[in-house]
C-alpha cells in the first residue's frame, strides 16, 4: 500500500498495427497513416504465449446481466462461442454440445479487471527473497519491466480468480519517480509470465508522485528529497527522453550512425509516441494538476492516476484532460497524502464525467472488488447521486479496461468482445454473494462447486498436508 | 431528506443539557438482542439513564425522545477487539503515533493510556461506521527498523474506550496484556519461536515469584531478577487470572504452544490471529480459549498462515470456540469498523448470521469483560440503528447511541464530500465549510 502504486491513454490502437522489424535496433512499425514510427515499446520482445481456447460453446440462460456498458437486463441469455460473446438476448438456442448454465436467480457481469496489482511481484508468502516489486536503487528505473519479476506460482492469482478477476495489471512499486514497465495479464495458470500476457495489451509505465520517492531517496541523502525535487526529476527525464526519441527519428529519417539503445529511455520514448500508457501513483489533487501540466509540456498522455485519494477535489480537471482515476473505497490515514479520504470519491469523480474505477493494490482487496464497488456506490447514493448497479459495475470492468487500453477487447458484455464473464450467485453488490463460475475467453476456468475446475499454484501442492489440499 | 431528519434529531439532542437523564424509545425496528431473547422482527427499546429498561414488541411506554426505527435494523454497537484508536493519527507520521515503543524492557509495563487522544479523527469516523467501544492495545512491529530488541516480546497494557470522543471516554483500564509468540515473537526474541516462548514463560514465572516474595524482593533480600519490577507488576493481573493474556499466533503448532503455556501458568488466554485456528479448533474449544481473528484475510501471506481460509470463523464457531472478528488488518486501525464486512464474508462462508453479529459485539464484550454487546434489560444503551442489514456493505448507521446519548455522525470524510460534491474551478471551495 505504501510503496506500491500506477496510468492511461486512449488512441493506442496504433499499437495494435502489425510491427515491421526494419533493423535489429531501430525497429519501426507502420502507423495508421502508413508512416514509419519507431517501436520503442518492443511488444515483441517477450511475446505472449497465452493460449486459452474455448472447448465448447456456453449458454447462460435467464440471468440478470450487468453489461458494464450501462445496462441491466433481466432474464437474459448470453451465448459464448469461440472465445467471444456471440449473442445476448432472450430464448437463445443452445448450439450442439454447449455447456448450459441455468442463470435463474444468478447475476452475470463482465470479468473483473484490477488495474492495480502486485500479484507475482509481491507474492504470498511474503518473505525476504520474494520482494520483487520495487527496484529501489535509483529514482528512475524506467528500464525495468514488472513482468520479469512475476512469480507465476503466486497462490494469490487463483484466489483473485475465485473473486471474479479475469484481467489484472501488475505494476512495479512506487518507490521511484519512474518505477518501470507494467504488464497486463489474464488470470490463468502459466508456467511463464508470457503464458499469462494479455495478447496485444499495451504496456504501462509506472510513475509515482509524492511521499514515497522523496522518502526513499531523501532518506539516503540523494535527490529527490522534496516534492519539487520529484517534479524536477520527472522533467529532466522527459527532456532526455524527448532528445532520445528525436535522435532515433532523425536516424530513421536521415541515416547516419545508429544511436545506442537505452532501455530506460526506450520506455519513456514509448510513452512519448503514445504506445505506452502512463499509470501514475498520485494521491494529492495538487500533484495531479502538476502531473497533467507536465504531460502537456512534453506532449504525452497520462492514462490513470492510481491511489487517487484526492481525485474528487480535481474531478473536473480529470474530465477535462481525459485522465482516469483509480481509487479505493475507503482506505485512508496510512500517510499524510492519504488523509483527506471521502468514501464518495469514486462517485464524485464519476459524476464529474471523468473515468472512475476501483483498484485493489492488495491480495485481500482484489478478491472482493465487487464489495469495494458496493461501498463506493452506496456512498455515492448517500451523497445524493443516482448511481445504480448497472452504472457502478463499470468501475470494476469497462473503466479499468479503458485505463489499460483494452476496452475494445474486453470489459463489457457486448457482442464480439472476449468472453470474459463472471456468474454470481446473486447481486454482486451483496456481501453474501459469491462468484460461482468464471469464464475467460469463453473457457470455464473456475467453478465453485467443482474442485477440479479450481486452479491451484505449484506452491499449494502438499504445503499444508503432504497428501491433502491447502483449501 | 433522511439526512435532514437525522441532523435535526442530533441538533435537538445537543440542546438537552442533561441528555444522560433523557428517556428514549427506539420504536419498531428489527432488533437483534444478541441475548437469550434472540432476534425480534419488530420491537421497541426503552432507554433511561443510559441503560436499557425494557426490550419487547409494542412496549407500553412513553419517552422524551422517540426514534422511529420502522424498517430499520437495531443492534448493539460494534466493539472492536483490537485497535490503536486514539494512539494513531497518520501511520507514516511518527509524531502522530504513540502505539509502539522500543527499549530494553521486556515490554509488559508499557502503558499507552497517557497518550490516548479522544479527539482523534479516527474516532468520529469509526463511530459513524457503527463502532461504539474498542479495546486499545499497543503494538510492536517486528519489521520496523529499530524495533527489534532481544528483550521485548510483550506489547504492554491496554484499555477500553467508548467512541463518544469525550475526555472521560476511557471505559476500562488494564483490560488485557499482549504478547507475541509465533513468527512475530521469533523476530522480536532473537530469531526463534522457541526463544519468544522462553521469554514469555520466564516472565510469567518471575511474575509469580514476585507475587510470592514481594516484600523480600522490594527490600532487596532476594536474587537478582531478570525483569524489572515494573514489568513484573504489570503481569500480576495476568498471573492472578484477572485479565487475559492476548498472544499473537497464527500457525496451528504455535497456537498449541500458547495453550500449553497458558495451562502451565493457569492464565486466561486469548489467541490473536489464529489463521490456522480451524486446524486446532477442538483443542481451543476444550481449553476454552477464545480467538480474535481477521476473518477476511485468507492469504497464505506467511509460512505461519498457510492454512488461512475464509471459513475459519465458521469452523471455529462450530467447534465451540468463542470468536471475535477484528477490523481487517489490511485496512488498519483507521477502518476498524470494517469488522462488519469481514463478519458478512464469514456468513457467506458458513458462519451463522447471529454468531457473526456476536463476533463483532457480545463476544468481544465477553472476552474482555466489557459492558455492551447485548440489547437487554439493564444493558448499557450502546445501540446502532442501521439503514438495513448491518453486515451488508451498502448499509450504514443512521443513528448511534452511546450510553443512551445520540452521537453525531459527521466526519472529516462527510465534510470533505460536501465541500467537493461538484468540484469546479475558482476559489469558492475555500469558503464552503
Amino acid at each position: 500500500m505504501q510503496l506500491h502504486s500506477r496510468v492511461f491513454g486512449r488512441s493506442i490502437a496504433v499499437l495494435l498495427f502489425a510491427s515491421v522489424l526494419l533493423s535489429a535496433c531501430g525497429e519501426t512499425k507502420n502507423g495508421e497513416s502508413g508512416q514509419r514510427s519507431l517501436d520503442f515499446a518492443r511488444l515483441d520482445a517477450f511475446p505472449s504465449t497465452y493460449a486459452i481456447k474455448q472447448s465448447r460453446p456456453v449458454l447462460i440462460q435467464g440471468a440478470t446481466l450487468l453489461t458494464g456498458s450501462g445496462a441491466q437486463m433481466e432474464k437474459a441469455d448470453l451465448l459464448l462461442e469461440e472465445g467471444s460473446i456471440a449473442q445476448i438476448g432472450k430464448a437463445l438456442k443452445a448450439p450442439e454440445g454447449a455447456l448450459i448454465v441455468d442463470g435463474e436467480g444468478k447475476w452475470v457481469t463482465p470479468g473483473i479487471i484490477d488495474v492495480h496489482s502486485h500479484l507475482g511481484d509481491y507474492p504470498a508468502p511474503s518473505i525476504e527473497s520474494s520482494q520483487d516489486g520495487n527496484e529501489m536503487t535509483s529514482p528512475n528505473t524506467a528500464q525495468v519491466w514488472a513482468e520479469h519479476s512475476v512469480w507465476t506460482q503466486d497462490p494469490q492469482f487463483p484466489l483473485a480468480l475465485a473473486g471474479g478477476v479475469t484481467t489484472l495489471q501488475v505494476l512495479p512499486g512506487s518507490a521511484n519517480l519512474f518505477g518501470g514497465r507494467s504488464v497486463t495479464l489474464k488470470n490463468v495458470p502459466g508456467r511463464s509470465v508470457q503464458d499469462m500476457k494479455f495478447p496485444g495489451a499495451p504496456y504501462g509505465l509506472k510513475m509515482a508522485c509524492g511521499e514515497n520517492p522523496k522518502r526513499v531517496y531523501g532518506g539516503k541523502g540523494t535527490s529527490p528529497s522534496t516534492r519539487m525535487g520529484n517534479v524536477a526529476g520527472y522533467r529532466s527525464a522527459w527532456i532526455e527522453a524527448s532528445n532520445y526519441k528525436k535522435q532515433w527519428e532523425d536516424y530513421v529519417e536521415s541515416g547516419g550512425d545508429e544511436p545506442e539503445r537505452d532501455l530506460g529511455l526506450e520506455t519513456l520514448a514509448g510513452v512519448l509516441n503514445g504506445d505506452i500508457l502512463v499509470h501514475n501513483h498520485c494521491y494529492r489533487g495538487e500533484e495531479m494538476a502538476v502531473m497533467m501540466d507536465i504531460a502537456d509540456e512534453f506532449d504525452f498522455k497520462i492514462s490513470t492516476f492510481h491511489h487517487a485519494v484526492e481525485a474528487y477535489k480535481v474531478a473536473d480537471l480529470l474530465a477535462e484532460n481525459n485522465v482516469c482515476a483509480a481509487m479505493w473505497a475507503d482506505w485512508w490515514g496510512f500517510k499524510h497524502e492519504a488523509f483527506d479520504m471521502t468514501e464518495a470519491n469514486i462517485a464524485i469523480v464519476d459524476q464529474a464525467r471523468a473515468c472512475a474505477m476501483i483498484h485493489s493494490d492488495s491480495g485481500v482487496g482484489v478478491q472482493h472488488l465487487n464489495q469495494e464497488v458496493a461501498k463506493a456506490m452506496a456512498a455515492g447514493q448517500r451523497a445524493g447521486f443516482d448511481i445504480q448497479p448497472k452504472d457502478a459495475v463499470a468501475w470494476m470492468t469497462l473503466n479499468p479496461a479503458r485505463a489499460l487500453g483494452i476496452d475494445a477487447q474486453t470489459g463489457s458484455l457486448e457482442k464480439g468482445k472476449m468472453a470474459d464473464v463472471v456468474v454470481w450467485s446473486g447481486n454482486p453488490f451483496s456481501v453474501y454473494t459469491q462468484v460461482e463460475q468464471v469464464f475467460i475467453d469463453g473457457e470455464l476456468v473456475y467453478d465453485r462447486t467443482d474442485k477440479k475446475r479450481q486452479p491451484r499454484s505449484d506452491f499449494e501442492l502438499g504445503i499444508l498436508n503432504a497428501e491433502g489440499e491447502r483449501l | 431528506m433522511n439526512k435532514v431528519v437525522v441532523f435535526c434529531t442530533l441538533a435537538l439532542g445537543l440542546l438537552f443539557s442533561n441528555a444522560q437523564a433523557e428517556t428514549i424509545l427506539v420504536k419498531g425496528g428489527k432488533v437483534h438482542t444478541l441475548s437469550d431473547k434472540g432476534s425480534l422482527d419488530t420491537a421497541d427499546i426503552l432507554i433511561a439513564d443510559g441503560r436499557i429498561v425494557q426490550v419487547g414488541p409494542s412496549l407500553d411506554a412513553s419517552a422524551e425522545r422517540v426514534i422511529d426505527a420502522g424498517g430499520k435494523v437495531v443492534t448493539p454497537g460494534i466493539i472492536a477487539p483490537i485497535s490503536e484508536l486514539g494512539l494513531v493519527e497518520i501511520s507514516a507520521a511518527s509524531t502522530t503515533n504513540d502505539q509502539a515503543v522500543t527499549g530494553e524492557s521486556i515490554g509488559s509495563a508499557f502503558n499507552p493510556l497517557p497518550a490516548y487522544n479522544p479527539k482523534s479523527t479516527l474516532i468520529p469516523f469509526n463511530r459513524a461506521g457503527g463502532v461504539t467501544s474498542a479495546v486499545v492495545f499497543p503494538r510492536i512491529s517486528p519489521w520496523d527498523s529499530g524495533a527489534v530488541e532481544a528483550q521485548r516480546v510483550f506489547a504492554g497494557r491496554s484499555f477500553a474506550i467508548k467512541l463518544n470522543g469525550e475526555f472521560d471516554s476511557v471505559e476500562a483500564r488494564d483490560v488485557a496484556q499482549k504478547a507475541y509468540l509465533g513468527e512475530a515473537g521469533a523476530q522480536l526474541a532473537g530469531g526463534s519461536r522457541a526463544s519468544a516462548y522462553a521469554k514469555v514463560e520466564s516472565a510469567l514465572r518471575e511474575a509469580i515469584e514476585f507475587r510470592e516474595n514481594r516484600s523480600a524482593i522490594r527490600r532487596g533480600e532476594w536474587r537478582q531478577l531478570d525483569y524489572s519490577l515494573a514489568d513484573l507488576e504489570a503481569l500480576q493481573p495476568v498471573v492472578d487470572g484477572k485479565t487475559p493474556l492476548v498472544i499473537t499466533a497464527n500457525r496451528a503448532s504455535d497456537i498449541l504452544a500458547a495453550i500449553a503455556l497458558a495451562k502451565a501458568f493457569d492464565v486466561k488466554l486469548v489467541i490473536l490471529g489464529a489463521a490456522e485456528g480451524w486446524m486446532v479448533a477442538d483443542q481451543l474449544a476444550e481449553a476454552q480459549v477464545p480467538v480474535v481473528i481477521d476473518a477476511i484475510n485468507n492469504l497464505p501471506i506467511s509460512f505461519s498462515s498457510l492454512g488461512a481460509r475464509l471459513d475459519n470463523a465458521a469452523l471455529l464457531t462450530k467447534a465451540g470456540v468463542k470468536v471475535a472478528i477484528s477490523g481487517p488488518d489490511y485496512a488498519s486501525t483507521h477502518n476498524i469498523y470494517l469488522s462488519r464486512q469481514s463478519a458478512g464474508n464469514a456468513v457467506a462462508h458458513g458462519l451463522p448470521y447471529e454468531a457473526a453479529l456476536k463476533s463483532i459485539s457480545s463476544n468481544v464484550a465477553d472476552i474482555f469483560s466489557l459492558e455492551g454487546g447485548t440489547l437487554e434489560t439493564g444493558a448499557v444503551a450502546d445501540i446502532v440503528i442501521w439503514s438495513g442489514d448491518p453486515l451488508e456493505v451498502t448499509s450504514y448507521p443512521e443513528q448511534v447511541l452511546i450510553a443512551g446519548e445520540p452521537q453525531s455522525l459527521v466526519t472529516r470524510s462527510t465534510r470533505l464530500r460536501d465541500r467537493y460534491l461538484k468540484p469546479s474551478k475558482g476559489h469558492n471551495f475555500g469558503y464552503r465549510h
